[in-house]
C-alpha cells in the first residue's frame, strides 16, 4: 500500500512521468542495442555525410566516415547511461559516507571533512575532471572515477545537514539510551530518514555526470573505444557548418536525457519529501 | 547483601559554554532501592533531565560534562567507565523512557525491528528469536492486537500505543533501573493513567528501581514512594511521598503544591503561584538560589547556600528558615 502511494505521488507530477517514460525508452534501447544493431557501430557502412532521410537504410544519416548515425546513437546510449549511473553511484557512496560520519560525530571530524569538501569545491569541476582523466588515462573506468570524485561534495553536504538535524532527535537518543553502537545508529536508524533528499540529489548527479562525460569526450579526451554521445558531438565538430546534423542529433539525445533525469529528480522530490506530500 | 540498584552520590554536571560554566547539576545525591520509585520534581530548567542524562552518561559533550561524584549502578561506579563499556550497560542494566513517544521512535522503521534491534544488541538472539521476543514484549506492555502491530510504523499507532512500544524497548533486557523522563506529559489524561498503571505493574513484576521525572504532582502522588525536589540543579528537599504532601517543608515545595489545582476549590479562587522564574544557571544568586522568589527569605539566605539538614527523621531539606524553626 505504501509503495502504491509512492507511485501515485510520483506520477502526479506529469513532467516526472514523461521523464521516467522517456528514460525507460532510452534504457530499453540501450539494452537492446546489440540486438538492434548487431554489427560494430563504428564500422563504415555507407557513403559519408548522408543527411537524415536521404537514404531509408540510414534514417538518421551517416557521419563524415560513412558510419550509421542511428547505430552509433543507440550504442552510445549504453556508454552514456552506464557512465552516468556508475559515476553517480560512486559520488553517492563517497558523499553519503563522508556526510554521515561528519554529521553524526561532529567536532573535529566534521571540521576536517567539511574543509576537505570545500577544498574540492574550490576547484573548477570540469578542469578537475579533465586533469584526473589526463593523469589516469582516457578509459571508461577513469572517466567514471574522475566524475565521481568531482560530484560527491553536494551529496556529502546534504547528508551532513540531514544527519545534523536528525542526530539530536529523540529516537536517536533513545537508541543510544538502549546501548546501540554508533555504526548501527548511523546505518539503521538515521540513514533511512536522511535518504530521500539524497536520492533526489543522486538522480540529478546522473544528469550532470552525463554532461561531464559529454564535455570530456567532446574535448577528445574520452575513451577512444567507446562511442558515447559526447564523442559523437565532438566528432561532428569540424563539419558543423555543412553537416550540422552530426552534432545536433547526439546533442539532442543528451539534452533530452538530461532534461528527463532532472524531471525525474523533481518527481522524486515531490514523492519523497513529506513536506510537499499533501500539496 | 545485594547492592542497591542505583546510588548517586554528590553528582556534579557542569555545562561549559561561551558564557561561562554553569552548574546544571550541583551535588545531587539519591538512592533508589529495588522496587522503589523515586520522583524527581521541579520546574522546567532545574536540572531534572540533565540529572537523568548524567546518570545514563548520555550528556551532550561538549558542552556538558560530569565533573564530580559517583553513580553506582548495582554497586559499580559508572562515571569513570569509557563509552564502550557504557554501551553494554545502557539498555541492559539501565533503561530510559522518553517524554514524547512519537519522536522517541524512528519514523521509518517498523515497531518489530525497533524492539528487535535492542534485543539483539544485548542478548545475542537471532533475528527470528528477537522477533518472537518483540511480540512477547508487546503483549507484556498490554499492546492490543500485538501480533498485528509488529509490522506497523509509529505513525500508524496512537500516542499511548507508541509509549507502550517505548516502554517495551526500555524493559526489553530487564534492566534493574528504569528512568522515566516525563513519560506521561505528552499523553491524554486517560492514557496517562493507563501508562502509569502499566509502569507500576512492570516495576512490581521485575522489582525494578525507578526514577520518575515529572513536574506533575498529581502523577507523583500516584506513583512515587519518595520524592526529591530539585531547584536550580540542587536537591532542596527529599521526603516520603505522604509526608511531603502532608507537610511540605521547603518553601519551594510548598509553592509547587500550592500551585496545583485542587478539585472542589471554590470557583473564582486564584491558584497560588510562585512569583518569578527559575534563575538562569549563569546568573545564580550568591546564597540560596530560591531566595529571590521566597516569601520566607531572610538576610542569611542571600549570603549563604543552605546545606541539607535533617529536620525530622527520614526527611531532608535545604532551607535556613526550616532549620531555624526546628532548632
Amino acid at each position: 500500500m505504501e509503495r502504491f502511494a509512492f507511485l501515485r505521488r510520483f506520477t502526479r507530477n506529469r513532467g516526472a512521468l514523461i521523464g521516467a517514460l522517456l528514460i525507460l525508452l532510452v534504457t530499453v534501447t540501450a539494452l537492446a542495442a546489440p540486438l538492434l544493431f548487431p554489427t560494430d557501430p563504428l564500422r563504415m557502412v555507407g557513403p559519408p555525410e548522408l543527411w537524415p532521410g536521404e537514404d531509408p537504410a540510414f534514417p538518421l544519416g551517416t557521419d563524415s566516415l560513412g558510419r550509421d548515425m542511428l547505430a552509433m546513437l543507440v550504442h552510445g546510449a549504453r556508454a552514456t547511461l552506464l557512465i552516468g549511473l556508475f559515476a553517480s553511484a560512486m559520488a553517492t557512496l563517497i558523499g553519503v559516507s563522508v556526510g554521515a560520519i561528519a554529521g553524526y560525530f561532529g567536532g573535529w571530524i566534521d571540521e576536517a571533512a567539511m574543509r576537505a569538501v570545500e577544498l574540492f569545491q574550490t576547484i573548477p569541476n570540469l578542469i578537475f575532471v579533465l586533469t584526473i582523466v589526463v593523469i589516469l588515462g582516457s578509459t571508461l573506468h577513469n572517466i567514471v572515477i574522475a566524475i565521481g570524485i568531482v560530484s560527491w561534495t553536494p551529496i556529502a553536504r546534504m547528508t551532513r545537514a540531514e544527519f545534523l538535524a536528525l542526530r539530536d532527535r529523540e529516537f536517536v537518543q533513545a537508541c543510544r539510551s538502549m546501548g546501540m553502537h554508533a555504526p548501527g545508529i548511523i546505518v539503521r536508524e538515521i540513514l533511512p530518514n536522511a535518504l530521500p533528499p539524497v536520492i533526489v540529489l543522486s538522480s540529478l548527479v546522473v544528469a550532470s555526470a552525463i554532461l561531464f562525460e559529454s564535455a570530456v569526450s567532446f574535448l577528445g579526451l574520452g575513451d577512444p573505444n567507446v562511442a558515447s554521445w559526447g564523442r559523437l558531438v565532438g566528432d561532428g565538430r569540424q563539419l558543423i557548418r555543412s553537416s550540422w546534423y552530426i552534432c545536433a542529433i547526439p546533442g539532442i539525445a543528451i539534452m533530452v536525457t538530461v532534461l528527463c533525469l532532472n524531471l525525474i529528480g523533481d518527481g522524486l522530490n515531490d514523492a519523497l519529501n513529506p513536506k510537499l506530500r499533501d500539496r | 547483601m545485594t547492592a542497591i540498584p542505583l546510588e548517586v552520590r554528590d553528582l556534579r554536571t557542569t555545562l561549559f559554554t561561551r558564557r561561562g560554566e554553569m552548574k546544571a547539576v550541583d551535588g545531587l545525591s539519591l538512592s533508589v532501592g529495588a522496587g522503589e520509585t523515586v520522583a524527581l520534581v521541579g520546574e522546567s530548567g532545574c536540572g531534572k533531565s540533565l540529572s537523568a542524562l548524567s546518570i545514563m552518561r548520555l550528556l551532550p559533550d561538549p558542552p556538558a560534562r560530569i565533573v564530580g561524584g559517583e553513580v553506582k549502578l548495582n554497586g559499580q561506579d559508572i562515571v569513570p567507565l569509557d563509552e564502550e563499556a557504557m554501551l553494554d550497560i545502557r539498555g541492559k542494566e539501565i533503561g530510559m523512557i522518553f517524554q514524547d513517544p512519537m519522536s522517541a521512535l524512528n519514523p521509518v522503521v517498523t515497531i518489530e525491528k525497533q524492539i528487535a534491534e535492542v534485543v539483539m544488541a544485548h542478548s545475542g538472539l537471532g533475528r527470528f528469536q528477537a522477533r518472537a521476543r518483540a511480540h512477547e514484549l508487546l503483549e507484556q506492555v498490554g499492546m492490543p492486537d500485538a501480533g498485528r502491530r509488529l509490522d506497523a510504523y509509529p505513525h500508524q499507532l496512537s500516542g499511548g500505543m507508541c509509549q507502550r512500544v517505548v516502554i517495551a524497548m526500555a524493559i526489553a533486557c530487564r534492566p534493574s533501573v528504569l528512568i522515566a523522563d516525563e513519560p506521561t506529559t505528552a499523553l491524554d489524561v486517560t492514557v496517562q493513567a493507563q501508562v502509569l498503571a502499566l509502569l507500576k505493574r512492570l516495576q512490581a513484576e521485575a522489582g525494578m528501581a525507578m526514577i520518575f521525572i515529572t513536574h506533575d504532582l498529581g502523577v507523583v502522588a500516584e506513583t512515587a514512594d519518595r520524592v526529591v525536589v530539585m531547584y536550580a540543579g540542587r536537591k532542596v528537599e527529599e521526603a516520603a511521598v505522604d509526608d511531603l504532601f502532608e507537610e511540605p517543608l521547603h518553601p519551594y515545595t510548598a509553592g509547587l503544591i500550592g500551585a496545583t489545582p485542587v478539585p472542589g476549590a471554590t470557583r473564582g479562587d486564584r491558584l497560588a503561584d510562585i512569583p518569578g522564574m527559575v534563575p538562569a544557571l549563569n546568573a545564580l544568586p550568591g546564597g540560596c538560589a530560591f531566595a529571590p522568589r521566597c516569601s520566607r527569605a531572610m538576610e542569611r539566605c542571600r549570603r549563604e547556600k543552605p546545606s541539607l539538614t535533617v529536620p525530622v527523621a527520614g526527611r531532608l531539606v535545604a532551607c535556613f528558615a526550616v532549620a531555624g524553626e526546628a532548632a
